[in-house]
C-alpha cells in the first residue's frame, strides 16, 4: 500500500497559506492509501481554477481539463477504460456554471465515476467574482452591489436527477471527508462529494469558523441516507440568510443520499465492458458490412 | 445542356413532391436495382430542413458508363404534385416523360410544359386504393410506372420489395407488389416514347451504393475505433446513425452528447485511454468544439473529427451544401499548433482518407478534421467495394503493455513526437495538460520561458513530421491541358465529369485536387500551376478561400476563378459552361 506522503509529486502546492484545498488534498491522498490504489489503477481529472492547480500536486496518470469540461472527458475515459477508477476534481465556477449541463447529464447517466466538487463559494483564481454558488446579496469584485441569484443547490439537482450517491464534506473536517471520498470511490455509479473549501483569500464570508459554527454530522442525528425525500429537504439548507446565525443556518455534512446496486450507464453501454485500445489493434472486418451495402 | 456519351445508355430520373413523403426512400430504391441490374448510379436528394411541406426531391443518373456526379438534365419527371412539374420544367430533355396522377391535378393547366414533353397519367391513389394499400404505397407504384415507361422487367422491383418485406407482413409485400404492377401496366399502355432498350447488363466486379458518410463510417470501423461522440447536426447526423446502428456488433461506445462541447472533450478523453475516438458534427457544432479542438492540440491527444460543412455562418441552410469551411478548418482555436486537414473529394477518398486519418492522427498525437460536406456526405453513388485490403493500423509511439521508467509523457525528442504510455501502465504517471506543461506535464512549470519554448518548438516540429505523411495532391487529365484546374473537396466530381464531356468536344483540362489541405502543399501546387497553360479554382465559396491559400502560400494566382454559395453543388454543366467561357 503506498503511504500518504507517497502520492505526492515534486511540487509544493502553491495554494494561499490556509486554503481549504489543502484539506481536501490531504483526505484524497488518505483515501487513495487506505483503499490501497496504486498510481496506475486511478486516474484523476481535473477542471480549471484553483482546484485544477492540484494536479501539479497529487501524483497520478491523470488529465487536467479545460474550464468547466473534467466531466465530459472523465466519462469518456470512464466509459472506455473499465479498468480504471476516475475521479473528478471540479470547482463551482468550473462545475456548476460552465459544466453545469455536463453535470446534470452525467448524474443522470450515473456514469460509474467520482465527482468532488471545491465549492469555495467564489471564483478563486481568476481573483474573486461570484460563482454559481455564492450566497445570495453577497458583494463581490464582479456584484458590487451584491448577487442577485439564489445560489444553485448542487446536491438538490443531483438528487432530483436521480443521484445515487449525494454526500458533503467539509475541508476543515479531514478524518471525516476521507470517509467520505472512500465511500464515494467504492460507489458503482456517479457519486458527488460536494465539499466547502473556504478560500481564505476571496470569501470572507464562509470562513473556516463560519462553518466549524454550523456544520454537524447527519450521521450524528440518524439521518437516513436511502431517504431521497429526506436528502432533498435537507439540500434546502444551501438557501439560508447571509446574516443568518449558526443556530439558525446549520450546515449538514455527510452522506446525504446513497442507493446502491443501480445499473451504471457503463453496464448497459455498448463497447464499455473492454478497454477501447483493444479494439485497434489489427483493422476490423467490415467486408460483410461492406457487402450488405450492395 | 449537357452532349450526351453516344456510348452511353443514360437516363435521368427526377421524384419531386412534398416532404414527409419518404421520396428519398423510394429513390433510393431505384438506385438499388439499376446498380444491382449493372449500371452506375449517382444520386442527389434536395430537401428543405421540414419533416412535412415544401418541395423535395429526388435525382438519380443511371449510366451504363462511368460517371462522376450528378447531372441537371431530367428525362423522367415524377411529379408527386402539381409544384414538382413547374419547378423542374427548365431540366426537361426532348421527349421526357411527365409520370403524374391525373387526380392531383391537371397537367394542360400547368403553364410552360414543353410541347415534346410525354404526359404519362398513373392514377397512383387509385392502385393503391384498389390494392388496399396504405398512402405511401404510391411511391411504389410510381416506381412501377417508371420501369413500365422505360420498359425494364418488373420483378427486379418485385424482387427488392419482396426482399424488403421479407421479415414483415406478407400481405404487405403483396400489396406493395400490386401496386408495383398496376403501375407498370399503366405507364406501359402509354407508350410515350423511351430512347434505349434497357436490359440488365454485365459489368465487370461489383458494386456498393454508399453516400459520404457511409464511407466514412465503414473506414472508421474497419480502423479501430473505440468511441464516436456526437450531437445531432445535418449533414453529419447519420453517421451517428450509422455508429449507433453498429455500435453493438462492432463494440463501440457511441454517445449522443448534450451537446458538442461534451461530444469534442470525451473524444479527447477517450483519446487519453487510448481508444482511437472520433466525433464529427457541422460547422455551428464545430464552432461549439473549438475550445476542446485546441485542446487536443496541446494535450497531444490523437482525435479524428468530421466537419461536414452546409452554408453558414449560424443555422445557415441546413440541409444545403457549401465549401465555406477551409480557413474554419485550418485556423479554428486560439494558439498554435500542428493539425492535418483532409478533405476527401468522393466516397473512394472518404473511406481511404478516414482510415488514414486515424494513423495520422496516432502518429502525430494531434487532431485530424475530415472537411467533407453535405454534397459528399448525403448522396449515394455506386462504386466498387472499398478495398480494405488496403487498410492499416500504425498506431504510433504509443505503449499500451508493460511497464515505463522514468517516464516523461511530454518528452522533448528530434522528432516532435514522445512516447505516448496510456494510462493504467505501472511509472506512467503524467499529467496530460490544457494548461502548457513541462516534460511530465505538470503545468505550473509551463509558464517557465524555456519551458514553454522546448514544449512549443516540439509540437509544431510534428508539422514538419506531417509534411512527410500525409497522403498527396491527386491529379487527372493530360499533363499538357488547355486549362488547368485547381480544386478540393467534392467539387472534384462535376469538374472531373466535365472534363470527360470537355474531351469529346476537343477541349483538354487536368485538375490537381488539393487532397490534404493542411499542411498545405504549396511546393506542389507552385508546380501545378507555374507549368499550366491557363489556370483556375473551382471552390463553393464566396471569398475564395483556397485561392487565398494559393496567393499566401505559393505567393502566385490564378487565371479564372469560379464560385457558388446558393447550397448547390457545381454541376458539371456548369463547369462545363465556365471553362468554355474562359477559354473563348
Ligand atoms: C473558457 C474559459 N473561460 C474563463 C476562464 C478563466 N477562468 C479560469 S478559472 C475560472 C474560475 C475559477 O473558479 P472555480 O471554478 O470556482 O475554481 P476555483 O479557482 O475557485 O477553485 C475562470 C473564470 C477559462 N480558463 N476558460
Ligand atoms: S485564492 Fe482562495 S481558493 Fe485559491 S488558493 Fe487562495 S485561498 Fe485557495
Ligand atoms: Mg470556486
Amino acid at each position: 500500500m503506498p503511504e500518504v506522503k507517497e502520492y505526492t509529486t515534486p511540487h509544493k502546492p502553491t495554494w494561499c497559506p490556509g486554503c481549504g484545498n489543502f484539506g481536501m488534498w490531504e483526505a484524497l491522498k488518505r483515501a487513495l492509501s487506505q483503499l490501497d490504489l496504486d498510481f496506475n489503477e486511478y486516474s484523476m481529472v481535473w477542471g480549471i481554477g484553483c482546484h485544477g492547480n492540484g494536479a501539479d500536486f497529487l501524483k497520478t496518470q491523470g488529465f487536467h481539463a479545460l474550464h468547466g469540461r473534467a466531466l465530459p472527458v472523465a466519462s469518456a475515459l470512464s466509459l472506455t477504460r473499465p479498468d480504471l477508477k476516475v475521479i473528478v476534481e471540479m470547482g463551482d465556477g468550473d462545475g456548476y456554471g460552465l459544466g453545469m449541463g455536463h453535470f446534470i447529464h452525467s448524474v443522470r447517466r450515473n456514469i460509474d465515476m467520482t465527482c468532488i466538487a471545491h465549492n469555495n463559494q467564489i471564483y478563486g483564481l481568476t481573483t474573486g467574482q461570484a460563482s454559481p454558488t455564492t450566497e445570495h446579496l453577497m458583494r463581490t469584485v464582479s456584484t458590487p452591489g451584491g448577487v442577485l441569484e439564489e445560489p444553485v443547490n448542487p446536491l438538490g439537482l443531483a438528487l432530483a436527477q436521480g443521484a445515487t450517491f449525494v454526500a458533503r464534506g467539509f475541508a476543515g473536517d479531514i478524518p471525516h471527508l476521507t470517509e467520505l471520498y472512500k465511500q464515494a470511490i467504492g460507489h458503482e455509479g456517479f457519486a458527488l462529494v460536494d465539499v466547502f473549501q473556504p478560500c481564505v483569500t476571496w470569501n470572507k464570508l464562509n470562513t473556516f469558523s463560519w462553518f466549524r459554527e454550523r456544520v454537524y454530522n447527519l450521521e450524528d442525528e440518524g439521518h437516513d441516507p436511502s431517504d431521497r425525500r429526506a436528502a432533498f429537504e435537507l439540500s434546502l439548507t444551501t438557501f439560508h440568510e447571509m446574516t443568518c446565525t449558526p443556530d439558525e443556518c446549520r450546515v449538514p455534512i455527510g452522506v446525504f443520499y446513497r442507493e446502491d446496486e443501480v445499473p451504471t450507464y457503463n453496464e448497459d453501454a455498448t463497447g464499455a465492458g473492454d478497454p477501447g485500445y483493444h479494439k485497434a489493434t489489427k483493422p476490423r472486418d467490415i467486408s460483410g458490412l461492406i457487402a450488405s451495402f450492395g | 445542356m449537357a452532349p450526351r456519351d453516344p456510348e452511353a445508355v443514360e437516363v435521368r430520373i427526377k421524384i419531386g413532391g412534398p416532404a414527409g413523403f419518404g421520396i428519398k426512400a423510394a429513390g433510393q430504391t431505384l438506385a438499388r436495382l439499376f446498380t444491382r441490374a449493372g449500371y452506375e448510379t449517382f444520386d442527389l436528394t434536395e430537401y428543405p430542413s421540414l419533416i412535412k411541406g415544401g418541395h423535395n426531391n429526388y435525382h438519380l443518373r443511371i449510366s451504363s458508363e462511368e460517371i462522376f456526379s450528378h447531372v441537371e438534365p431530367v428525362d423522367i419527371l415524377v411529379a408527386l404534385d402539381r409544384d414538382t412539374v413547374a419547378l423542374h420544367l427548365d431540366e426537361l430533355t426532348e421527349g421526357a416523360a411527365i409520370i403524374y396522377d391525373p387526380n392531383d391535378f391537371d397537367i394542360g393547366e400547368v403553364a410552360g410544359v414543353p410541347d415534346t414533353a410525354c404526359a404519362v397519367p398513373a392514377p397512383l391513389k387509385e392502385i393503391v386504393y384498389e390494392a388496399g394499400g396504405i398512402p405511401i404505397m404510391r411511391n411504389v407504384a410510381a416506381l412501377g410506372a417508371v420501369l413500365g415507361h422505360i420498359g425494364f422487367p418488373l420483378d427486379y422491383l418485385t424482387r427488392s420489395i419482396e426482399q424488403q418485406f421479407a421479415h414483415k407482413a406478407p400481405e404487405i409485400a403483396e400489396q406493395n407488389v400490386a401496386c408495383a404492377s398496376a403501375g407498370y401496366e399503366h405507364a406501359r399502355d402509354h407508350e410515350c416514347a423511351f430512347p434505349y432498350d434497357m436490359q440488365a447488363r454485365d459489368r465487370d466486379g461489383e458494386r456498393v451504393l454508399v453516400d459520404g458518410n457511409e464511407s466514412a463510417g465503414l473506414a472508421a470501423l474497419a480502423a479501430g475505433v473505440g468511441l464516436y461522440c456526437a450531437y445531432p447536426m445535418t449533414p453529419a447526423s447519420s453517421l451517428l446513425h450509422f455508429f449507433a446502428k453498429h455500435a453493438e456488433k462492432h463494440d463501440i461506445v457511441v454517445k449522443h452528447t448534450e451537446d458538442e462541447i461534451a461530444a469534442m472533450n470525451m473524444v479527447v478523453g477517450g483519446a487519453f485511454g487510448g481508444t482511437r475516438s472520433m466525433c464529427a458534427t457541422s460547422g455551428g457544432g464545430f464552432s461549439l468544439m473549438v475550445e476542446a479542438f485546441g485542446l487536443a492540440g496541446v494535450s497531444e491527444s490523437a482525435v479524428v473529427v468530421g466537419l461536414f460543412t452546409r452554408p453558414g455562418p449560424a443555422t445557415g441552410m441546413p440541409t444545403w451544401t457549401e465549401q465555406s469551411d477551409l480557413r474554419f478548418a485550418i485556423h479554428a482555436s486560439q494558439g498554435e499548433f500542428p493539425r492535418v486537414v483532409l478533405a476527401p473529394g468522393d466516397r473512394e477518398d472518404a473511406f481511404h482518407l478516414t482510415w488514414q486519418a486515424f494513423n495520422l492522427a496516432d502518429v502525430l498525437q494531434t487532431p485530424v478534421i475530415i472537411l467533407g460536406d453535405t454534397y459528399l456526405s448525403d448522396n449515394r453513388q455506386s462504386v466498387p467495394p472499398f478495398d480494405t485490403s488496403r487498410v492499416e493500423i500504425d498506431r504510433g509511439e504509443i505503449i499500451t503493455e508493460g511497464e515505463v521508467e522514468e517516464y516523461a509523457r511530454y518528452r522533448v525528442t528530434d522528432s516532435g513526437v514522445s512516447p505516448r504510455a496510456i494510462p493504467g501502465l505501472k511509472g506512467a504517471e503524467q499529467v496530460v495538460n490544457s494548461y502548457e506543461h513541462d516534460e511530465h506535464g505538470y503545468g505550473a512549470q509551463g509558464e517557465d520561458t524555456g519551458v514553454r519554448i522546448a514544449q512549443n518548438e516540439k509540437r509544431m516540429r510534428k508539422m514538419e513530421l506531417a509534411r512527410t505523411l500525409v497522403p498527396p495532391p491527386a491529379y487527372y487529365g493530360p499533363d499538357d491541358a488547355d486549362l488547368s484546374v485547381l480544386l478540393f473537396g467534392s467539387t472534384k466530381m462535376p469538374v472531373r465529369e466535365a472534363a470527360k464531356w470537355l474531351e469529346r468536344e476537343g477541349i483538354s483540362i487536368n485538375i490537381m485536387q488539393v487532397v490534404t489541405v493542411w499542411p498545405f502543399p504549396a511546393v506542389e501546387v507552385s508546380e501545378f500551376l507555374g507549368r499550366a497553360r491557363r489556370t483556375a479554382i473551382i471552390e463553393g465559396n464566396f471569398t475564395g478561400q483556397l485561392q487565398s491559400l494559393v496567393r499566401e502560400h505559393c505567393l502566385t494566382d490564378v487565371d479564372h476563378t469560379l464560385h457558388r454559395h446558393d447550397g448547390r453543388p457545381f454541376s458539371p454543366e456548369q463547369v462545363r459552361g465556365f471553362i468554355k467561357e474562359v477559354l473563348g
